[in-house]
């Protein structure tokens, strides 16, 4: 746990996303976030209670503060009424269905929502950024279902269901009208999680039914743990690849970065740099004198790869930009000189985003297509420079790697499939009002599946490689092996040491240590620091 | 009430069946069985050519299978668990195994009987082992199948019962150790069982949901006061096609009595007019792999094959391409049923195509009704959608390339029972907003004093046991669960 985070709607990267959502860092309200939310707030306060008058002496409809929402945006709701507008949008918008969104991501989900409102032109109080706050550091999670959100609108399902838990109907008193949410342990009705973690919910006022659900902050929230993950992915990915290079004896002039800067892609250049640092100091490459390339998944991995690294780059631009941006509709700018500061927008749609995710799922998917060619070569008697077929120990009786192999391959199948893209669809809702949607929510979830898929692949290859380079060090001393690979050689053997007996433990067991970031650490320590494609800030 | 007790014979089982098995009934060896079981084991060991198994090690591994039976069996089993990801349910490993017990059961694999009652035991007391659900290719090899077999003999894993307390296999005084044969092993791993056990529950779904659909739009009909000319049984028939024909006699029936509708007033948008052409078509595609998926289920999808008078056969049953290129079929007309579901949804909440208030809700403004659950069904739509592409098209080389073409139907089988999820929240919301424009219509504010049909009626009232009228706005998420959960136990069939 850091120092907390201030929330600006400025300032907010992918590290404190990560460190809010997974580490619990704590999170507070900026001061001067605090002042522009109270003067965007005062001026919806006079447009709900009808003190915007046009010259003809006529209080001046303001979308969702006085009128209905969505195609009822025709009709005006009197002042008392707006309170319940806002409670009533809450309770008929919590929509989902299907599984539980992880706590992890609804963690992201409401750091977001409360970092676009702090920007300070959704016109809701400055309490409903530090209640949000309040939830975050105290662990209370609400119950969101992952299914039904269009991403248009935003992701108003979901947002609707953190909407119950956070605030209180006027008169309604009701507990089981508050959702659920987690806290210390227990799943409780929103409310009574809220009263154990000593906060007060809020009764709405006017726009605060909107404020809270118009964003596609479920999308952003997947999609940025996606990214964040498929960057560490392709870290991973690099590092077995570069094991694999090693095992496979390949020619590193693949890597040369002067043949690297005449097709000067970013993503290539960076993962043939990665490559050469892992693979720094190996007297195992190149080692076969009358080799002079290798097959496709060994000597373009700096291109397959490294246009993976430049699609999940452009995703997570996207996706930074959606960090710090306002959603809401309508927004107030409240230094607007005119009458009406509120402006009607589509800042909502999830389209960039949805766009974006469905690129990552392409970048992703790649990254363990590649990966799982190199295992296929690995344990493939006449493709592996004369390893063991199927990588086996010629002491045990077993089939080495084939059946994971096999399991990589089903792998890569199924993340072809999630590799459709969902924001080339589309299906009118609302009457028509909301009739080209993102499906943007739907493409995110399936990047991070993609992503947990991938992951799964990549272990495997950890391990082929592994176990080749194993056989390998039969001829070779382990100060043979590059800086960065003999570190990874080291740590993957550390883990199979005590992993179980069956493929399925040790691939689980492998996937434990580079999930929690220990592997790449323990590589980068002796190879120095490797690029990746999302920038930590 | 005690559960029923099915018998299995390698040669009957009925999807239905196996959906039950899975669910909890008991199963049990049919007469006949353990001795055309023993005569295949005994034909094995009587056989003097040379052992499949060693043939399949030498074959896929490039070296002699290892010295002892023993050793054999464990290696290969201990191979083959490579499973990953979330765990099968226990709904999913009990059909699984009742599967390969029926395969099993036919008596073509040279197994003892003896070993098939380890999984009976297990699966009558409700012991199962914990199965990763990931990495099948759906052809030879299933590690979903070894990381049963791996626990159901001791090797390792773990057991547990129906309330996640772990169970002792060497505690359990009632059972004899069994040494699997290496041919034993083989044949409890080989095939794609995963893909087919999963699609037989997935069939048995889609029978509910098309069901179900039938329903929904027949109280749609209602609600929009269709034209009944489009389910005119002579006009149907004219085009051939048994489903439509099918689905229309039903909906009649769904709409016999109904005042609401009219007949030969003016024809409907094709959400409504086109139900019987598209679940019509649906109920045709599901007729074949309904088949296709009982012919899975029954037949001999191990490999080796003994043929007692003929001998032993080395075949391609084991490759799941009937199975992977019917469930993909499944996938699409279950997208197609909730596609046309959400457009009734949408027509019944939009007030201009209606003639009902704006999202089904009086006093709308203030009250946003029923909107965001037509947003939900889109988005469940779109979501089927992408779950619908094809994994029957990839395939993907593996083990040295001797298993060169593989057949993904486990990524079809994967994809269609979230599709299945999927449609049974759609058509929840189809009838959540039926019901309600119902309700409306009959309320008297529409000079519509119409009456239901006798099945409509029957609709209505299991949808208001269920979920009451929407008066003012309330929290939503509850009654999309109940009606979602009452679609699931199938009470709109």
């Amino acid at each position: 746990m850091g120092t907390s985070i201030a929330l600006n709607g400025e300032t907010l990267t992918f590290a404190s996303l990560v460190a809010v959502a997974r580490d619990s860092q704590p999170v507070h309200l900026d001061d001067d976030a605090r002042e522009r939310m109270t003067r965007t707030y005062e001026w919806v306060g006079r447009a709900a209670r009808g003190e915007l008058l046009n010259p003809r002496g006529e209080s001046v409809p303001i979308y969702g503060i006085n009128t209905g929402f969505g195609s009822l945006a025709r009709l005006r709701i009197p002042e008392e009424q707006a309170s319940k507008l806002s409670w009533n949008l809450m309770m008929s918008h919590a929509a989902g269905v299907g599984d539980l969104v992880p706590e992890e991501v609804v963690r992201a989900m409401m750091l977001l929502r409360a970092n676009a409102l702090a920007k300070g032109v959704s016109g809701c109080r400055p309490s409903l950024v530090e209640t949000l706050a309040g939830m975050l550091n105290a662990g209370v999670t609400p119950e969101v279902p992952e299914q039904g959100s269009c991403g248009s609108s935003g992701d108003l399902a979901p947002l609707a269901h953190l909407a119950l838990v956070l605030f209180q109907g006027p008169d309604d008193e009701d507990v089981t009208h508050s959702g659920w949410a987690s806290f210390a342990g227990d799943r409780l009705p929103g409310a009574i999680a809220m009263e154990r973690a000593g906060l007060q919910r809020l009764i709405p006022g006017p726009k605060d039914g909107l404020a809270i659900t118009n964003g596609a902050q479920l999308t952003t929230a997947l999609a940025a743990l996606a990214a964040w993950d498929a960057s560490e992915l392709v870290v991973l990915a690099e590092i077995a690849a570069a094991m694999s290079w090693e095992a496979i004896k390949g020619v590193t002039r693949a890597l040369d970065p002067r043949i690297q800067a005449l097709r000067p892609y970013r993503g290539a250049q960076d993962c043939a740099a990665n490559l050469r640092t892992l693979l720094n100091g190996s007297r195992i490459v190149d080692s076969i004198h009358a080799k002079v390339q290798d097959a496709y998944a060994i000597r373009c991995t700096p291109q397959i790869m490294g246009a993976s690294r430049d699609g999940m780059r452009f995703a997570a631009q996207q996706i930074a930009i959606e960090l710090n941006a306002a959603t809401d509709n309508p927004l107030i700018l409240a230094d607007e000189a005119g009458l009406n500061k509120a402006y009607s927008a589509g800042m909502f749609h999830g389209e960039p985003v949805g766009m974006a995710a469905d690129h990552l799922k392409v970048a992703i998917c790649e990254v363990g297509a590649l990966s799982e060619r190199r295992i296929f070569r690995l344990t493939t008697g006449n493709l592996s420079s004369r390893l063991p077929p199927l990588l086996r120990d010629p002491e045990q009786p077993d089939f080495g790697m084939m059946v994971p192999h096999a399991t990589a391959a089903s792998l890569v199948s199924a993340n072809r499939a999630l590799a459709w893209p969902s924001s080339v669809d589309s299906i009118p809702t609302c009457e028509d009002q909301e009739d080209i949607v993102a499906m943007s929510t739907t493409a995110a979830r399936h990047a991070r599946r993609a992503v947990a898929n991938a992951t799964q692949i990549v272990c495997i290859e950890l391990i082929s490689a592994f176990t080749a380079l194993t056989h390998r060090l039969d001829e070779h001393s382990i100060e043979d092996l590059g800086t960065g690979t003999k570190a990874a050689y080291r740590a993957i053997a550390d883990v199979m040491e005590g992993a179980g007996e069956t493929p399925s433990e040790a691939i689980e067991a492998v996937r434990d240590l580079v999930t929690s970031g220990a592997f790449t650490r323990a590589v980068e320590s002796q190879s120095g620091p490797l690029l990746r494609p999302v920038e930590i800030a | 009430m005690s559960a029923p007790i099915y018998q299995i014979d390698g040669a009957n089982l009925s999807t239905e069946q196996l959906s039950a098995i899975a669910h909890g009934a008991g199963v049990t060896l049919a007469a006949g069985v353990r001795e055309r079981m023993s005569a295949s084991a005994q034909w094995l060991s009587d056989h003097t050519g040379p052992d499949p198994f060693d043939q399949k090690w030498h074959w896929l591994a490039g070296h002699e299978a290892p010295a002892t039976a023993s050793e054999g069996v464990r290696a290969f089993l201990r191979s083959h668990c490579a499973g990953v990801g979330p765990p099968l349910s226990r709904i999913e490993i009990r059909a699984l195994m009742t599967a390969r017990i029926n395969t099993l059961a036919a008596g073509y694999s040279a197994i003892r009987p003896q070993v098939i009652d380890r999984y009976l035991y297990l699966l009558n007391h409700d012991y199962l082992p914990t199965v990763p659900s990931q990495g099948s290719l759906g052809a030879a090899g299933c590690p979903q199948l070894s990381h049963i077999a791996w626990a159901a003999f001791g090797f390792g894993g773990t057991l547990d019962d129906a309330s996640g307390n772990p169970v002792d296999l060497r505690e359990l005084a009632d059972l004899a150790p069994i040494a699997l044969t290496p041919k034993e092993a083989l044949a409890l791993v080989n095939g794609p069982a995963l893909a087919i056990a999963r699609g037989v529950l997935a069939v048995e779904r889609a029978k509910t949901l098309l069901r179900t659909a039938e329903s929904a739009a027949s109280l749609s009909f209602e609600c929009v006061q269709a034209d009944l000319n489009c389910l005119n049984d002579a006009a149907l028939r004219t085009r051939h096609h048994p489903g439509a024909v099918q689905v229309a006699a039903t909906m009649r029936a769904h709409l016999e009595g109904s005042t609401l509708c009219h007949t030969g007033r003016a024809p409907d948008p094709f959400s409504i007019r086109c139900t019987p052409a598209v679940l019509g078509a649906a109920q045709d595609a599901l007729d074949y792999i309904a088949t296709t998926m009982h012919r899975e289920l029954n037949g001999a999808t191990a490999n080796p094959l003994i043929l007692p008078s003929a001998g032993l056969f080395e075949t391609g049953n084991l490759h799941g391409a009937p199975t992977a290129m019917a469930l993909d079929h499944l996938k699409v007309a279950l997208a197609q049923v909730a596609s046309i579901s959400e457009r009734r949804a949408f027509r019944m909440t939009y007030g201009q195509l209606s003639g009902l208030p704006s999202f089904l809700v009086r006093s709308s403004g203030i009250n946003s009704g029923l909107m965001l659950a037509q947003y939900t069904a889109a988005s469940l739509v779109s979501e089927c959608k992408s779950l619908a592409f094809p994994a029957s098209v990839d395939s993907l080389p593996t083990a040295q390339h001797r298993e060169d073409h593989v057949s993904m139907a486990s990524i079809a089988a994967e994809t269609c029972l979230r599709i299945t999820e999927a449609v049974a929240d759609v058509l929840a919301i189809e009838l959540m907003c039926a019901a309600q424009g119902c309700d409306l219509r009959m309320s008297g504010d529409f000079n519509d004093h119409g009456t239901l049909g006798t099945g409509t009626q029957q609709t209505l009232a299991r949808v208001r046991a269920v979920v009451p009228k929407w008066t003012e706005d309330r929290v939503l998420h509850p009654d999309l669960a109940a009606l979602g959960k009452a679609v699931r136990d199938g009470q709109f069939v």
